[in-house]
Formats: C-alpha cells, structure tokens, sequence
C-alpha cells in the first residue's frame, strides 16, 4: 500500500473548476476526516488558500492537496477520483483502509 | 440521626449520619445505606431521598464544536439543545451497541456530560478518537466536582423555585447555604430526581445543606432497589456492549430524523425491520433470589436471562430486571431462573411496577 494519497486526473480537473468558480488563484485541497457517519468517520473536502504549518503536502496532477496529520493515519493510500454524470456521486475517495463502508458510501471504519 | 451541622468532608458527613460504606461502582466507597434500607426506600417513595451519585463521571466539554461533535457520535439530537436545556444521549458503537448512556447538560459556556459510574475515561478517549481539527476540550471533572442527587416526590419542593420549573434534564443554577451549585433534572430512578453538582470542597456543606432541608440521606441498596423496580437499566448491567438501546429500552433518547451518527445504520435498521431480538422486562420471583446473571426458560426452552435482582418492597417478593426473548416477551410468561443448581418459579412483569401503598 503506498503511503501517500493521490488525486486522478479528472478529480484534479474538477478541483480546479470548483476553486476557479471561488475564484481562488493559489489554492489547495483540503482532504480529511472526521466523526461521524453511520461507520464512525466521514470524508471531509474543502478549498483552502494555504497550508497549515502540521500540514502534509502533496503535489499530483497540478493539484496541492492538504491533509492533518491524524486525518493522514486513515487516509493514506487513498486516490481522490471524480465520479461523472447523472448518476455520478462526484468526488469519491477509494480508501484501502475502509474495512466497513456504510450503506450510501459516505462514511467507513478502519 | 441528624448530621452535624459542620462535617471537613462528605465522607465524614456521611459517616456521622450513620452510613456503612461499600465500594462504589467506579471504586468511590459510597454508602451502601445509612442502618435501615427500608425506610430510606420509603423516603424516596413518598418524601424525598438524598443519594450520592459521586461515582458517576463527569466531563466538562468546552469549545465550538462540541454539541456538533457529539451530535455526530450519539443517538440523540443534540444539535438545537439551547443554554439552560439538555438531553439524554446514547453513545454507540457503529455496530450500534451501547457503550453509556450520557446526560448532556448545556450550562451556557459549556456542556456538563454525565457518563454512567467509572465509564468518563472511556467516553473521553472514545470523543477525542473523533476529534479531528474540531474546537473541543474535554475535562474530566469527576473527581474536583461531587454530584448529590435528591429525587423523590418533594424533591423539587425542597430544592425550590429553580428545581420546580425544570423539565427533564434541563438545568438551572441554584444557591445553598450561600454555595452556588448547578442543578440538573435527570429523574434517573424513574421517578423526579435532581442532580446537584458542586465543586468537591463545597460537598459536605451542600449535603448538609440538602439533609437540613429535609432530604433523607439514603445508600446505594435502596437506590437501586427503586432502580430496578422502575426498570431503568443501569451501566455494566443492562447497559453494554453486549446490548443495542432499543434492546435496553432506550427509544425516547434515539432521534430518527437527525442523520447519520456512529452506529445509526444499525439501529435505524433493527427499529423498521422490527429485529429487536430481546427487551428488558421484570421478572417476579417466588422464591430466594437468584444470581443476578441467572438463565431463564419457560417450557424447558431459553427465553432470556437476569441482569439485576433486588427484594423488592413494592411486590412485597424478589424482582429481577431480565432480557426477554421479544417473542416471548409479555407480561404473565411463567418463567424458571435457572441459579446454580437452584430453579426459582417467576412469572414476567411490566416495568415500572406500582409503588407500594404508603
């Protein structure tokens, strides 16, 4: 399993038109966790301008994503892919840490 | 006997009221009773009983985040819970089992959670497990803070104007004796019961205070006496990871229409497919009692099994609190608890039994 978390490149292309839309010109993508959820923790997606200090950074795609350090724990070997379409569920993180995922998707345990 | 009216600590108060000590669910020595279980039983039937309820843990919880955090990890709407109101909470595995029953208390500037005896360590682990980034700060009080409850039917009498407007687990600020002290309604033996927290050193005053007021100090044996014929279930007994709360019958602390929680998959599933496989019920029993952990069977087949058992002054024989299979979970079942080598003869009861006649 590699530790690092990564971004597909549509995820990457959607990113960039969601902050564009906030028109952000320096930005990254907050990924993480948090509690809650029917499983116990539930993804966590945002925009931020910058880093915080305690931050891992990583670059994919042209896309800086920003995870805290407990977040990182149960995210890591994680890709950021984008599903398209009607049915689409847009952003979706497959988490080979997730030992239970409940009903609709939205929330995992470890 | 009356206390001194002057006592350095609450155990000395206690002690000179006449309190035998047993240690206390949570390791705390608290009295087991104060020379006649019977009468202080009577008290908190029909006057007003003055408990310790120091065991049970206490956490402030501070911060902006903390009403929305343990929204998200318990049973109940937490969320619009204003100042001055509370709720009880059940916090569950996301297999939907119970770990404690919480009372959360919105004092303003922060929240006042009571857990079950012994269980605050836990509760404040399993929070701060979920705690990513939020603004929280928990705080274990149990030990700086004593909690004295006074329940019964006087109770809000004797604790005045503040306590007698105050519906279940809401809270209010009271003063005794000059001692400002947080009141709030938890009704935890079934019946109108009022915790007063106070900070540690001010305990032995406040429950001076209280018994001078007509309080009558009573021990853990009556308490849980009234417990179990009230059929509330209680921490490490009816209340544990072995069990989900539509099982324990904690329905009215489970909000259906909140969203998503750890554990509600679960217990939103085994509520509509109606899969509640067992239910707390009472037993009454004919002979000695049996253990407390004893097998039940009707027709030589297993329908449950004991989980607390008192002599129960209402039904004037023993009373056990059980886990009934739900398919034979009705009241008149002839049931046999199966203790050791012993068979008692009982028959099913609903809970809360009528109290005895004064």
């Amino acid at each position: 399993m590699p530790l690092t978390i990564g971004i597909s490149e549509t995820a990457a292309r959607k990113a960039r038109e969601f902050a564009q839309k906030g028109s952000h010109e320096e930005f990254g993508l907050r990924v993480g966790v948090k509690g809650g959820g029917c499983s116990g923790l539930t993804y966590t997606l945002s925009i931020d301008a910058e880093s915080r200090p305690e931050d891992k950074v990583i670059e994919e795609n042209g896309i800086k994503l920003f995870i805290d350090k407990k977040s990182y724990v149960f995210l890591a070997g994680t890709i950021l892919e984008y599903s398209d379409g009607l049915n689409g569920k847009g952003f979706v993180f497959n988490n080979p840490n997730a030992k239970t995922v409940c009903g609709c998707g939205t929330s995992f345990s470890v | 006997m009356m206390p001194p009216a002057t006592a350095a600590s609450l155990r000395e108060a206690q002690l000179s009221a006449g309190a035998a000590f047993h240690p206390g669910e949570g390791g705390l020595p608290l009295p087991a009773h104060f020379g006649d279980a019977a009468r202080e039983y009577r008290a908190a039937r029909q006057a007003a009983a003055l408990l310790d309820r120091s065991a049970f843990g206490r956490l402030r919880i501070t911060g902006a985040d903390a009403l929305d955090l343990l929204n998200r990890l318990s049973t109940n709407k937490l969320v619009d819970v204003q100042p001055g109101r509370g709720a009880a909470t059940v916090l569950t595995t996301n297999k939907g089992r119970v770990i404690d029953l919480l009372i959360v208390a919105n004092l303003g500037e922060e929240l006042l959670v009571i857990t079950g005896p012994g269980s605050q360590a836990r509760v404040a682990e399993w929070i701060d497990t979920y705690t990513f980034g939020e603004d929280i700060a928990v705080e274990d009080a149990t030990h700086s803070h004593a909690m004295l409850s006074v329940t019964g039917p006087h109770a809000a009498a004797l604790l005045g104007d503040a306590a007698s407007g105050l519906d279940p687990f809401d809270f209010a600020e009271l003063e005794l004796e000059g001692r400002r002290a947080s009141v709030i309604r938890t009704d935890t033996l079934g019946i109108d019961g009022f915790d007063v927290v106070t900070p540690a050193e001010h305990a032995a005053a406040v429950w001076l205070a209280l018994a001078d007021r007509g309080a009558v100090p009573i021990g853990a044996l009556a308490a849980e006496t009234l417990r179990v014929e009230q059929g509330v279930p209680g921490c490490g007994r009816e209340l544990s990871e072995d069990y989900n709360p539509l099982e324990a019958g904690l329905l009215p602390f489970i909000s259906f229409d909140k969203g998503c929680y750890i554990g509600q998959e679960v217990v939103v599933r085994l509520n509509t497919y109606r899969k509640v496989q067992k239910r707390l019920m009472g037993v009454a029993l004919d002979g000695e009692k049996p253990d407390a952990d004893a097998r039940l069977t009707a027709d030589d087949r297993d329908v449950g099994f004991i989980t607390s058992v008192v002599d129960s002054p209402a039904l004037g024989r023993p009373l056990a609190l059980a886990y009934v299979r739900t398919s034979h979970a009705e009241p008149g079942l002839t049931v046999q608890a199966h203790s050791g080598d012993r068979v008692v003869g009982g028959v099913t009861v609903e809970l809360p039994v009528a109290a005895p006649s004064a």
